[in-house]
């Protein structure tokens, strides 16, 4: 569906963002970039969605090179940004009605989309009335408006409260049943270990690391248990102990625990992608 | 390029238009200044010839037909001072000044009729074409016979300053470049700032559209505006007369010429403060052709320094002075070479544009 070849980018005026970069997206796949301010995700998917032109390497999208693709490139892809970018004089359903008419295949009733994300009781509120989170939202849904094979999205659950948040996963994740491909750019490691395939983390322009969010966290985590308990029935501290997760039914300490106190917590010590991240590549995502 | 897609994008931009106050604003000032002009100062609401008559015998014989006439204001004056003062204010385009006898010596084929005619120095051919007319059916009936076998002697008498321009005359450069020039260039600029302000343009060229179907859908908005404006302002007027196809080709290239300038200066402008700041600064320089005409003592030269003198000239000389194409062709060969070098220019900003969207998003 999509692969880069040593993709390189330097801006006119002489910033390196992106240094030989690889990577291949599979039809159907939800691939996550992430990195921090400045890594080159951003100048990635840029270059991905044709809005600068000038890289260097190979980039091949629904099997053409990207550079021998015209503006029809767009009937087969879509795009949301970072920032919401709508008329704000007009509706939600006339700016998803507007970009309806731009493309020449089969598109969506802008209807069913915005009752897809809760904006259907809205559908006829101008856009500067909506706040940040519902913006969010139709930039969301502008993107599938013409049911496109690959989908590029940025940041796509920015500033959305934790049950359109949710409601926005869902939506990515049967997306990618119909067999979408999406890349999806982040820095929220949470929304990527949730529904990403694969993730690759990028910094200073370069892909350290790419791999499933499950194969990272066994590779990274500790096999370790964290056990949290009291002693006795008084609100005395809370002590803890660790214990290796391999033998773990042999372990007489970790037993008696179990037996003779009041357990509060127990739990695997799994790496969070975070923490990979920072263990990877010795930065944070901040 | 993509026919389909523009007509959506000029769609959208007339209706996100007509809610942006300053572009309504610079579309309709000329017209609301036309008006006006028309207004105070006559061609719009008194097109009908006005003329004083001085009798003094009271005869009605004379005077009554164009008392009566339908199609001339007649007024009766006590005195010659007091008709010479109506004409010299201009509240009578012709005053006649009768002598003693004169409806007497009408009647008799052999008497010498000698009277004066007071002509206000800026009153239109067309109203005193009319006026002589009347006069002349006057005197044919009120005697029975031709007026040209009557020993008629008129002793014509200008009053007033010899220019025969009107204000409205004099001020209809300044409101043709008003209208077309600011009702091509502004438009499209307005509009591009907006999008570049609400992210909508990036939007936009991350679908089917391209950045050259977004510029030239603008374009031509300002295009069509432009000329619906220049024709208007001239119909108001009363100068959409002499060869209209010559009219509408200079209109055609000044509208070019302008919404092309509009779009470059959206494109390099930063926001719509730059903008407006850079018309403040350059406005003068569109102005002063049109400017220079109210005052018909500057030289003719000093105009053709200013791009705008080119749109201005041609459809002046063919709605006033009934100019054909030969008269006009290296006025109309200039304003086409900056429409062209505006577009060359266009181009190269579509290309640079492209650049600074990738950045700025």
């Amino acid at each position: 569906m999509l692969s880069v070849e040593s993709l390189a980018y330097t801006y006119p005026e002489g910033t390196e963002a992106v240094r030989g970069v690889d990577f291949a997206i599979e039809q159907g796949e939800i691939f996550g970039f992430l990195g921090p301010s400045g890594a080159g995700k951003s100048t990635t998917q840029k270059v991905l969605i044709r809005l600068l032109r000038g890289f260097q390497g190979q980039i091949t999208v629904l099997g053409k090179p990207l550079n021998e693709w015209d503006d029809s490139y767009y009937e087969q892809v879509g795009v949301a940004f970072e920032l919401p970018n709508h008329y704000q004089k007009l509706t939600a359903r006339e700016n998803l009605s507007l970009f309806r008419t731009l493309y020449s295949g089969d598109t969506r009733d802008p209807a069913e989309l915005l009752e897809m994300v809760g904006l259907a009781e809205d559908a006829n509120t101008r856009l500067s009335q909506f706040s940040k989170g519902m913006q969010m939202r139709l930039n969301f849904v502008r993107a599938l408006i013409h049911q496109p094979d690959l989908l590029f999205l940025d940041e796509p659950t920015t500033g959305l409260d934790p049950v359109n948040g949710q409601k926005i996963k869902e939506i990515l994740r049967q997306q990618k049943e119909e067999g979408r491909t999406i890349f999806l750019t982040t820095h929220d490691m949470t929304v990527a270990d949730q529904i990403c395939d694969r993730v690759a983390f990028i910094v200073d322009g370069k892909i350290t690391l790419i791999d499933s969010p499950r194969n990272l966290r066994l590779q990274h985590g500790q096999r370790r248990v964290r056990v949290e308990y009291h002693k006795d029935e008084t609100s005395s501290p809370a002590q803890h102990a660790e214990f290796p997760l391999d033998g773990l039914a042999d372990s007489d300490q970790f037993l008696n625990i179990l037996r003779t106190n009041r357990i509060e917590t127990i739990h695997t010590q799994e790496a969070t992608l975070e923490d990979i991240f920072i263990q990877t590549t010795g930065r944070s995502l901040t | 390029m993509n026919i389909q897609r523009i007509a959506v994008l000029m769609g959208k931009d007339a209706r996100l238009g007509a809610t942006n106050f300053m572009a309504v604003y610079v579309l309709v000032m000329p017209v609301i200044i036309s008006l006006l002009i028309a207004l105070v100062f006559g061609d719009l609401l008194a097109q009908t010839p006005r003329l004083g008559i001085y009798d003094p015998d009271g005869s009605e014989k004379f005077t009554r037909p164009l008392l009566d006439h339908p199609s001339i204001n007649t007024t009766l004056y006590d005195s010659d001072a007091a008709l010479q003062s109506a004409v010299e204010r201009g509240s009578e385009e012709l005053g006649l000044s009768l002598p003693a006898g004169f409806a007497a010596a009408l009647e008799d084929d052999s008497a010498e009729i000698d009277f004066t005619a007071y002509r206000w120095g800026e009153a239109g051919v067309r109203n005193l074409l009319l006026l002589e007319s009347a006069l002349a059916r006057a005197m044919t009936e009120g005697i029975g016979t031709s007026i040209d076998q009557l020993p008629v002697t008129v002793n014509a008498e200008q009053i007033g300053a010899a220019n025969t321009q009107t204000w409205s005359q004099r001020l209809l450069p300044l409101l043709l470049i008003m209208a077309i020039v600011l009702g091509g260039l502004f438009f499209p600029a307005a509009s591009l700032l907006d999008e570049k302000k609400n992210r909508t343009l990036v939007a936009l060229t991350s679908t089917p559209t391209s950045l050259l179907d977004v510029y030239l859908s603008k374009t031509l908005i300002g295009f069509i505006l432009s000329g619906i404006m220049g024709t208007i302002i001239l119909l108001i007027n009363s100068a959409f007369a002499g060869q209209v196809a010559l009219l509408l080709l200079v209109i055609a290239l000044g509208g070019l010429m302008s919404s092309a300038f509009g779009i470059v200066l959206g494109s390099v402008s930063k926001d719509m403060d730059t903008f407006l700041g850079i018309i403040k600064a350059v406005g003068i320089l569109l102005y002063a052709p049109g400017i220079l005409k109210i005052f018909p003592q500057v030289p003719e030269w000093i105009g053709r320094l200013f791009p705008t003198y080119y749109l201005m000239n041609p459809l002046l000389e063919v709605s006033q002075n009934g100019a054909g194409f030969a008269e006009i062709a290296l006025d109309i060969a200039v304003l086409a070479l900056i429409s062209v070098a505006l577009l060359v220019l266009l181009n190269s900003v579509i290309g640079r544009q492209q650049q600074k969207l990738a950045l700025e998003t």
